[in-house]
């Protein structure tokens, strides 16, 4: 067999020791006045609500009345647009067309002394208030409101002489709309004005109006040189037609955390996680010696990846809510790793016993244990997988039990998942590579640091 | 190889089934005539609120005024409403270490403008006492068993998986069975966090499905790495070694790593349990609680429960084997005179280790009555 070269162990320490440091403290620059962040720490982990206090709630169209997914997506849209009106940004929306239920979850801001849950509910839940106004301020002339507006579509048409396609959102009003409409293009029309168009206290659009539109039908186009993209022109129209709703929402269910519940779980968990590790060291360290000293460092390894894939580390892989299920996940996944450094060590504990020299017993020991950390992990992941796949936000049995809005158990899969793939880079292979290689330098030569007899 | 512990667990195991059917005998009792399970609303709709307070403040005048409150609404005239009240040990702060619980049962969930009717009622008639909305939760009925169905099935198809790919990586010790087997090892320990959710009064919730994904992953991994003792040291040990005899020193074995990873991983969770005892997190003590729980017996049923079950099943099998050679060995005596000799001492020796397993196996035959249904 090959032999593992005497410098790998300072390369692998070295290596787990910078991913540590860097997902642990995260590496951030000044550009100007701005912070710019350049890896993502432990502080940019989102902490879900459960931990960090927050709003969630399961709106539904009030009456029990059957949406459509077109109606679902405007729901979305409003949503949307009065999360991001009341600065809230990391929000999560999760709308379940098969039952036309559509969650919303948000933490509390970092800084949020006046939580209102209740307001904040009932601020998403209102009725949304569309209207058509002349001139580019709320307090134009009120033209029409959302329910003269029959619908609002998007299309891709031709929209002048010199043939460039572009897209728009087109428009339908009812009767009295396309009364009211006529009067009011014409109007602005003669004033070379525009008609602004409101959500709420929102000003979503503001098109200029180049002649009269007398029958009810127009579209909005996006104006400058390559108009709208797709997608800006659906969420033009889906805002439009949330505004002219056949129905308003209701709350079918909440939970609201407060915001000083949810630091002290926060503090508490930091506080376990510091004793079970110190724990956790003294344990191996006296239990096993230097196995479990180097067993130590690939925990922290393996946690270090862990950390890494939930806070966004990598910008490929988008961060991740962090919930209680999901720390339930990372601690399996180290109870995974230190198991599978237990299980060598054992090996190399009773290989040592029959009086092997400390190479072959290493050698005989890794090898040996490879099967049952294998197997026990690769179940684990079969675990792992049918969760994600079971409880993601689209999913296996949506067939049956519509889209997911629990991301609870979702996210104990996802930890889980990570944490053993991390305990197979570290806890299996970076702890062999430093076992082998520190077993070659002279000191490290006695037997009895690996809890054999005196050599 | 190095062996510390001679402990005969498959002698034993009548003792260990009779420790576990007992735990769950007598916890089934309490449970149908003491403490009846509690679902939390998440599973049957409801709602809990969650009110801080500071200062001094009698349960009887906090529950005067909102029941005052609650009788003006008439949306909820029907529900079931209970008080309970805690204290945060933690909050530094004696304007919020007080806690009163108040849970709506019903299937319709108190509204966001009914809430507040009830926050204003208490806030206005004690403005001295800093009472706030600590948490709310509240949950449509129709909505919580789509959820409850939803994790039965993921459990059922982690299962079904579990077996099979057992099955083909233990083939060389009949992979089925020792399947099956560590799937009725799963299920005590699922029956077993059941009980103590039940015990401790803590309703069943998205925790209770937390905990019992978990220590199925813990308890699944605990009984293959047994699994992978035994294929090894059945390859070592070639076929005159009775499978009881390579079960026992696999078992023993792997004690000590059973116990180390055990040690561990509880404490880990102890301190986890310990911290959010002091900080009067009950989200989080009605996982970390169960989960201990859960870990122990995880641990406990690889050990006692699976690997003995195995072997009884196996011996039952080799018994029906032997029967069927037997049988099929008279025929052919009675052709064949001359080669009877040999035959008739080899059955002779099948038969006497058969004799000595059919008392276990009968054991075995009770026992697994009440794991099977399910693991099939």
């Amino acid at each position: 067999m090959k032999r593992t070269k005497k410098p790998v162990f300072f390369i692998v320490f070295a290596l787990i020791l910078f991913l540590a440091c860097t997902s642990i403290l995260g590496i951030y620059g000044e550009n100007g006045d701005f912070k710019v962040t350049y890896i993502k720490g432990i502080n940019d982990i989102r902490w879900g609500i459960d931990i960090k206090g927050g709003v969630e709630a399961v709106f539904a169209p009030a009456n029990g009345i059957d949406a459509s997914d077109s109606e679902m997506e405007s729901v979305k849209a409003i949503l949307d647009l009065r999360l991001v009106s009341q600065n809230v940004t990391d929000y999560e929306i999760y709308p379940d067309y098969t039952n036309d239920r559509i969650t919303v979850r948000f933490p509390w801001k970092s800084d949020e002394k006046n939580y209102n849950p209740d307001e904040a509910i009932k601020e998403l839940a209102a009725t949304a208030e569309l209207s058509f106004r002349m001139g580019t301020d709320q307090s134009g002339e009120l033209i029409l409101t959302g329910k003269n507006v029959k619908r609002a579509y998007t299309s891709y048409i031709q929209t002048d002489q010199t043939g460039t396609h572009e897209h728009v959102v087109n428009l339908e009003f009812d009767k009295e709309g396309a009364e009211n409409f006529a009067d009011a293009t014409l109007t602005a029309a003669q004033n070379s004005s525009q008609i602004s168009i409101w959500m709420d206290n929102e000003l979503i659009s503001a098109p200029s109006v180049s002649k009269q539109i007398p029958d009810g039908e127009c579209y909005i186009s996006g104006g400058g040189s390559g108009g709208f993209s797709a997608a800006e022109a659906a969420k033009l129209a889906n805002t439009i037609n949330a505004g002219a709703l056949p129905f308003g929402l209701t709350v079918e269910s909440y939970g609201t955390i407060s915001p000083s519940l949810g630091s002290y779980a926060l503090e508490a968990m930091g506080i376990a996680a510091i004793i079970a590790l110190a724990f956790i060291f003294a344990f191996m360290t006296i239990m096993y010696r230097l196995p479990g000293f180097i067993a130590f460092i690939a925990l922290i390894g393996q946690m270090s990846i862990a950390i890494m894939a939930v806070s966004g580390y990598f910008p490929v892989f988008p961060s991740f809510t962090m919930t209680i299920p999901g720390i339930a996940g990372l601690i399996l996944s180290i109870g995974m790793g230190v198991d599978a450094n237990i299980i060598t060590a054992e090996r190399i504990k009773d290989e040592l016993w029959t009086g092997k020299t400390l190479d072959g017993c290493i050698t005989n020991g890794t090898k040996g244990s490879f099967a049952a950390i294998f197997d026990g992990n690769v179940t684990v992941i079969i675990v792992a997988v049918i969760l994600i796949l079971v409880f993601g936000p689209a999913n296996v049995l949506s067939a049956i039990f519509g889209v997911s809005t629990t991301g609870l158990i979702y996210a104990f899969g996802y930890t889980l998942l990570v944490g053993v793939i991390a305990n197979f880079i570290m806890g299996v292979g970076a702890s062999r590579l430093m076992l082998k290689s520190i077993s070659r330098f002279k000191i490290f030569k006695n037997k009895r640091l690996y809890g054999g007899k005196k050599s | 190889m190095r062996q510390r512990f001679h402990i005969d667990f498959v002698k034993k195991s009548k003792i260990f089934f009779g420790i576990s059917l007992g735990i769950m005998l007598v916890s089934l009792v309490l449970n149908i005539f003491v403490f009846p399970t509690l679902v939390d609303i998440q599973f049957t709709g409801g709602t809990i609120i969650k009110y801080s307070y500071g200062g001094d403040l009698k349960a009887k005048d906090i529950e005067k005024t909102a029941n005052e409150a609650i009788g003006t609404i008439e949306s909820l005239a029907k529900d079931k409403l209970t008080y309970s009240y805690s204290d945060n040990l933690a909050s530094s702060n004696a304007n919020d270490k007080h806690i009163v619980s108040m849970q709506f049962t019903g299937n319709k969930a108190v509204s966001v403008e009914d809430k507040q009717v009830i926050t204003n009622a208490l806030q206005e008639a004690y403005p001295d006492n800093n009472i706030k909305e600590a948490s709310s939760s509240s949950v449509d009925a129709s909505k919580g068993a789509n959820f409850f169905f939803k994790c039965l099935a993921a459990v059922l198809i982690a299962a079904v998986l579990m077996i099979f790919y057992v099955a083909i990586r233990f083939k060389k010790i009949g992979g089925l069975s020792a399947g099956v087997m560590a799937v009725v090892a799963l299920i005590h320990d699922l029956i077993l966090v059941y009980f103590v959710f039940v015990l401790f009064r803590m309703p069943l919730n998205d925790n209770f499905i937390a905990v019992v994904l978990m220590i199925l992953g813990y308890s699944l991994n605990d009984t293959i790495v047994i699994y992978d003792r035994i294929r090894e040291n059945r390859r070592k040990s070639g076929p005159k070694v009775s499978t009881a005899e390579v079960v026992n020193a696999s078992l023993n074995q792997c004690l000590v790593r059973t116990i180390c990873t055990s040690v561990t991983t509880i404490f880990a969770i102890g301190s986890v349990l310990v911290v959010s005892l002091i900080y009067n997190i009950d989200s989080i003590v009605s996982f970390a609680l169960p989960m201990m729980i859960g870990l122990v017996s995880g641990s406990y049923s690889s050990l006692c429960i699976a690997a003995p079950l195995w072997v009884m099943w196996k011996n039952h099998k080799d018994k029906k084997r032997a029967e069927a050679k037997q049988n099929s060995a008279k025929e052919k005596a009675a052709k064949k005179s001359k080669k009877s000799d040999s035959k008739k001492n080899e059955n002779a020796k099948v038969k006497e280790k058969t004799e000595k397993t059919e008392e276990a196996k009968a054991e075995a035959d009770t026992d697994t009555a009440d794991g099977e249904p399910a693991a099939e």
